[in-house]
């Protein structure tokens, strides 16, 4: 399993095999980081960046942002915001579904409710 | 089962078969003019905004909680037309309701279904209903007015003005009827033309529909036998009419701007439709509907003027639409 330093410079260099765009120091100046610093976090020589960071930097290598920010070990604050507003619903809803395979879960059903008429 | 998906209402009926699968959507148009001419078809201007009304509870009338469904808005004299897609060509029957009275016969709503006379439509055999069954071959258009202003439907049969909205029941085929019908496939191409649109007018909370122009347009009989219709699986859905004007107050959303009209469109060049089936028998229309009056003529008679912009018009481009007989495929032709 690859380490958020590894997975971000595979993902890179991927991309940089059909375009050169993807150098490193270009894309650490599209999204707004130092080169040695983007070139210690592809190293796993430091902490992971922000938020915000990673965010830009899944746009950029084009990949998931919640698989980026789980693999930093983060959840993305719009997720944890729907959770601390509705904690208890919200919370045991995951609990219950949590070990549910894949295509179990693949789409929770909201029906529309008919009443007295 | 019904879901609401962009916009539309998605019946299935997992528990009768997989392909057991209809769309019904709600489309905004032009209203055609109420003037005594027939009218070919307007183009559908997109789908009306449709929200649950469990999600606004705090803001809507107590009475739509207890119906459950869903809403839309519309202003005061706009058009609608109800679109159905059978996504895998499996038959249903559907009876169509506004202000809880029957749209095809002007009966008073029951939740059963009646062979003869026919009072509900067949889909996919039916791709749209745009208004009430007054002839063989003839509708009028669905015109949204204020319930309690007199216009409805519901209003002129019943005297009352207590329910508005729309409803609507489906019932599927049943899944062995459908697996020996399956052979035959009939195809229908979309039409409904996307269009941008522009400009507004006074606020009760409920809508009802009411008959407006005159418009060609079958309503297809039953080609299928009784008792290959499931009756034991049913959805009901009750979709209540806003005013346009406060759905702002209800969903913070604004409501889509007011179409054009139907000389704006027109003069624009742009095409109004005709649609053939000839493999299919039409109904008579009702005589309980063809009795009521017209917005128009309601309005002259009360001495309103309801519908600002109702001068004839003459379409020129119109584009048919035939299903078929020899490929059952939809194909263009101009004319």
């Amino acid at each position: 399993m690859a380490s958020l330093g590894q997975f971000i410079r595979e993902r890179r260099e991927a991309l940089r095999r059909t375009d050169p765009s993807y150098s490193l120091r270009r894309v650490a100046e599209r999204v707004g980081l130092e080169p040695s610093y983007l070139s210690k976090i592809e190293r796993d020589l430091v902490p992971p960046p922000s938020e915000a960071a990673l965010v830009r930097l899944a746009g950029e290598l084009r990949v998931e942002t919640d698989v980026l920010l789980a693999m930093a070990g983060k959840v993305s604050s719009d997720l944890k915001e729907v959770i601390r507003k509705r904690p208890v619903l919200f919370g045991q809803l995951i609990r219950e579904l949590k070990d549910l395979p894949d295509h179990a879960i693949l789409r929770l059903v909201r029906e529309v409710r008919d009443g007295d008429w | 089962m019904i879901e609401l998906m962009h916009d539309a209402l998605i019946f299935s009926f997992p528990g009768v078969h997989a392909e057991a699968v209809m769309r019904v959507e709600l489309q905004r148009t032009l209203r055609i003019p109420d003037d005594g001419r027939d009218y070919p078809l307007p183009p559908g201007l997109g789908r009306f905004p449709l929200r649950h009304v469990d999600d606004f509870a705090a803001r809507v009338p107590e009475r739509w909680l207890r119906h459950g469904g869903v809403m839309l808005p519309m202003y005061q004299s706009e058009a609608l037309w109800l679109r159905f897609v059978s996504v895998y060509d499996y038959p249903f029957v559907l009876k169509i309701g506004t202000g809880k009275i029957n749209a095809v016969t002007g009966d008073a709503w029951s939740d059963g279904v009646c062979r003869d006379p026919q009072d509900y439509v067949v889909v996919p055999a039916q791709p749209w209903l745009d208004g009430y069954a007054v002839e063989k071959g003839v509708i009028r258009q669905f015109v949204a007015m204020p319930l309690g202003s007199g216009y409805s439907v519901e209003e002129q049969i019943t005297g009352a003005a207590e329910h508005g909205g729309i409803q609507l029941v489906a019932h599927p085929m049943k899944a062995g009827a459908w697996e020996r019908l399956k052979r035959k496939v009939y195809h229908l191409a979309e039409s409904g033309v996307a269009y941008a649109a522009v400009a507004a007018p006074a606020a009760a909370y409920d809508m009802g529909l009411a008959p407006g122009g005159r418009m060609r347009q079958e309503i297809y009989e039953d080609p299928y036998r009784f008792e290959d219709w499931d009756f034991s699986h049913r959805s009901r859905c009750f979709v209540h009419i806003a005013n346009s004007l406060v759905w702002r107050a209800i969903t913070g959303e604004n409501p889509p701007t007011v179409p054009p009209t139907a000389k704006e469109y027109t003069d624009a060049g742009l095409p109004w439709f005709e649609y053939y089936a000839e493999d299919l028998a039409a109904l008579e229309g009702a005589e309980k509907l063809a009795g009521l009056k017209s917005v128009a003529q309601l309005g002259e008679q009360k001495g309103d003027v309801p519908l600002p912009e109702n001068e004839p018009v003459t379409p020129e481009r119109v584009i048919a639409l035939r299903r078929d007989l020899a490929t059952h495929e939809v194909r263009q032709g101009d004319f």
